[in-house]
């Protein structure tokens, strides 16, 4: 009798143990950031399937959790945040719901459940004390059903490991046990740094938990572009542009997409919608990096839509801040006009070219661009050799102008 | 047996529970409206409080949004024809709340698709929290006591909002006869 309750004694003293350890462990937020993020991660967004709204980047959430932040940064308490998001988006958004009304029974029925089940297990063991008790009144003990004792090691120590593997591949933000949101989220993060194919598996895997996930189904559109699967990736990328038209990388994505195709028109639509949302200025750089705004433009010019070209462009240094990124852009617009050979539109690219090398002196194309307006379509070749000059001192420079360069006659092979 | 009592008790119950959709559909209506303090395009600053006396259709647009573009030209027809010159029609005024939009964009798109009534494009964010807005467009019918008198979600088109604008009125005057 005496080492069933030194059993029970451990048993308590551990289960106690861990939830005083996991309750301390949990530290409250401190920053008014911790707490806004805090917020919004106890907060479903009320149009995505099984979003948080801190994970969420659809319009709605970005509002809400943009309210959330002045709320808290005004001095609100967390209860006055959670009872204005209740109040008007309804308990359904709430993943910590009160404990009143009808949704209280969230709270009650585990425990009524857990109650009954330590009534039923007292009882059975009641029953196998009261089976082994002797006729002669000897002690009761356990000793009687080995295989009972065994059966219950067995199931303990299956599920410590089940526990143990969870932990193990959980992240510092993920619960113990796992949850559907903080799985996804890990996910997102191996596939953006997964390899196209392997990204394409793991964001399926995030849409099947979450269908509305834009950023899954952006991502899961762009790796399938890269691997070659062009309709599936198209189709994905529209969805996504559907589900959240605001969304700026989806249309970074389908713009790229579009122009691969020869669809100039649509992708600059793309851009020109990007450029009214305010996107982050590393869009900007990738747009940059990558000419893809140049190159769209360039592929409506040769389509004879040379005016949408260059509304592309101009919208793109409206949105542009930095001299480096104005100057590829500049440099694109300047060229385009001087193409036409129209006096006056060559004048004018002319200015935007020269516009484009004081902004970068370092621009390749604004360089070489300047260098061949001005030798063959300008008839000042004597202008041209100081950014022949400057071009052939760079370290890589781009293939394509030193093709230019040559097919113009300004290199010596 | 108890436990499938219990349980039949429990699915009955939250079977007929109002769902998400129904709440979609009646958030606010019947209740004193949010505030809508913002300045407009012109730098105006606009309060709906100030509007106490006058109906108002608050809506809630982006210009990223289709049926928000398709819903334009209706809004348009409504407000003319609710502008108050024809004393056989109520005035109406209008305001339109940006969501998740920029200034510039909200201007050139009134600008390129008419609409003189007033547009609050900057800080937005937390009138579109505090009426509950969900997606893009919503529209609310304001009573001139201040009240929400009926909901619009999606597109409007002229037609329902002059059977929203009539059966509204309609309630008000029984409501004053009694």
């Amino acid at each position: 009798m005496k080492s069933v309750r030194i059993v029970w004694l451990l048993v308590l003293v551990v289960v106690v143990g861990s939830l005083v350890a996991s309750e301390a462990t949990e530290r409250a937020p401190r920053t008014n950031a911790e707490r806004v993020n805090s917020l919004a991660g106890d907060f479903a967004c009320p149009v995505c399937q099984g979003q948080s709204l801190a994970e969420s980047e659809v319009p709605v959430a970005r509002t809400i959790r943009a309210a959330v932040r002045t709320m808290v940064d005004e001095g609100r308490t967390d209860d006055e945040v959670r009872s204005m998001l209740v109040t008007r988006f309804g308990e359904q958004v709430d993943y910590t719901p009160s404990g009143r009304g009808l949704t209280g029974l969230v709270w009650v029925l585990p425990i009524v459940a857990g109650a009954l089940a330590l009534v039923a297990v007292a009882s059975a063991l009641r029953r196998w004390a009261d089976a082994d008790t002797k006729p002669e009144g000897g002690s009761r003990t356990f000793v009687g059903r080995p295989m009972t004792l065994i059966g219950v090691v067995a199931l303990a120590v299956l599920a410590g490991i089940l526990v143990a593997r969870a932990a193990g591949d959980r992240s510092s933000t993920d619960a113990l046990t796992g949850d559907i949101r903080s799985s996804t989220r890990t996910m997102l993060a191996e596939a953006a740094v997964a390899a196209p194919t392997e990204a394409e598996v793991l964001y399926t895997e995030v849409l099947e938990i979450q269908p509305s996930n834009v950023e899954a189904l952006a991502y899961r559109g762009w790796s399938r572009w890269r691997v070659g699967q062009r309709d599936v990736a198209l189709s994905d990328l529209d969805e996504a542009v559907v589900l959240d038209a605001g969304y700026p990388d989806v249309r970074v994505f389908r713009a790229s997409a579009r122009n691969a195709i020869g669809d100039y028109a649509g992708a600059a639509e793309d851009l020109l919608v990007l450029d009214g949302l305010d996107a982050p200025p590393i869009v900007y750089d990738l747009l940059s990096a990558s000419r893809l705004r140049q190159r769209i433009a360039g592929g409506l010019a040769q389509n004879g839509e040379l005016l949408f070209g260059i509304e592309l462009l101009d919208s793109g240094l409206d949105a542009a801040a930095g001299g480096d990124r104005q100057a590829g852009l500049l440099a694109e617009r300047g060229w385009l006009l001087a193409a036409t050979r129209i006096p006056e539109l060559v004048e004018s690219g002319l200015a935007n070219l020269d516009e484009a090398v004081a902004a970068d002196p370092k621009d390749p194309y604004a360089r070489v661009y300047r260098a061949v307006v001005r030798n063959a379509i300008a008839g000042m070749p004597e202008g041209a050799a100081a950014d022949v000059e400057v071009f052939s001192s760079m370290v890589s420079p781009p293939p394509n102008l030193l093709d230019l360069m040559r097919s113009a006659g300004l290199t010596g092979e | 047996m108890v436990v499938g009592a219990v349980l039949a008790v429990l699915v009955l119950v939250f079977a007929t529970r109002d769902t998400n959709r129904d709440r979609l559909i009646t958030h606010l209506v019947g209740a004193v409206a949010p505030p809508v303090v913002g300045l407009d395009a012109d730098g105006v600053l606009w309060d709906l409080d100030d509007q106490r006396g006058r109906w108002v259709l608050v809506n809630f647009f982006s210009t990223t949004c289709v049926p928000c573009i398709e819903e334009h030209p209706e809004l348009v027809a409504f407000a003319q024809s609710h502008d108050g010159s024809d004393p056989t029609q109520p005035a109406v005024r209008i305001v339109s709340v940006a969501f998740d939009d920029s200034e510039t964009a909200v201007v050139s798109f009134f600008a390129n698709n008419g609409g003189e009534w007033p547009v609050l494009a900057a800080d937005t964010g937390r009138i579109a929290v505090d009426w509950g807005v969900v997606a893009v467009p919503e529209s609310y019918l304001v009573t001139p006591s201040g009240y929400v008198a009926a909901k619009v979600v999606g597109g409007v088109v002229r037609e329902d909002l002059e059977n929203l604008l009539t059966r509204a009125l309609t309630a008000a005057s029984t409501e004053a006869k009694r």
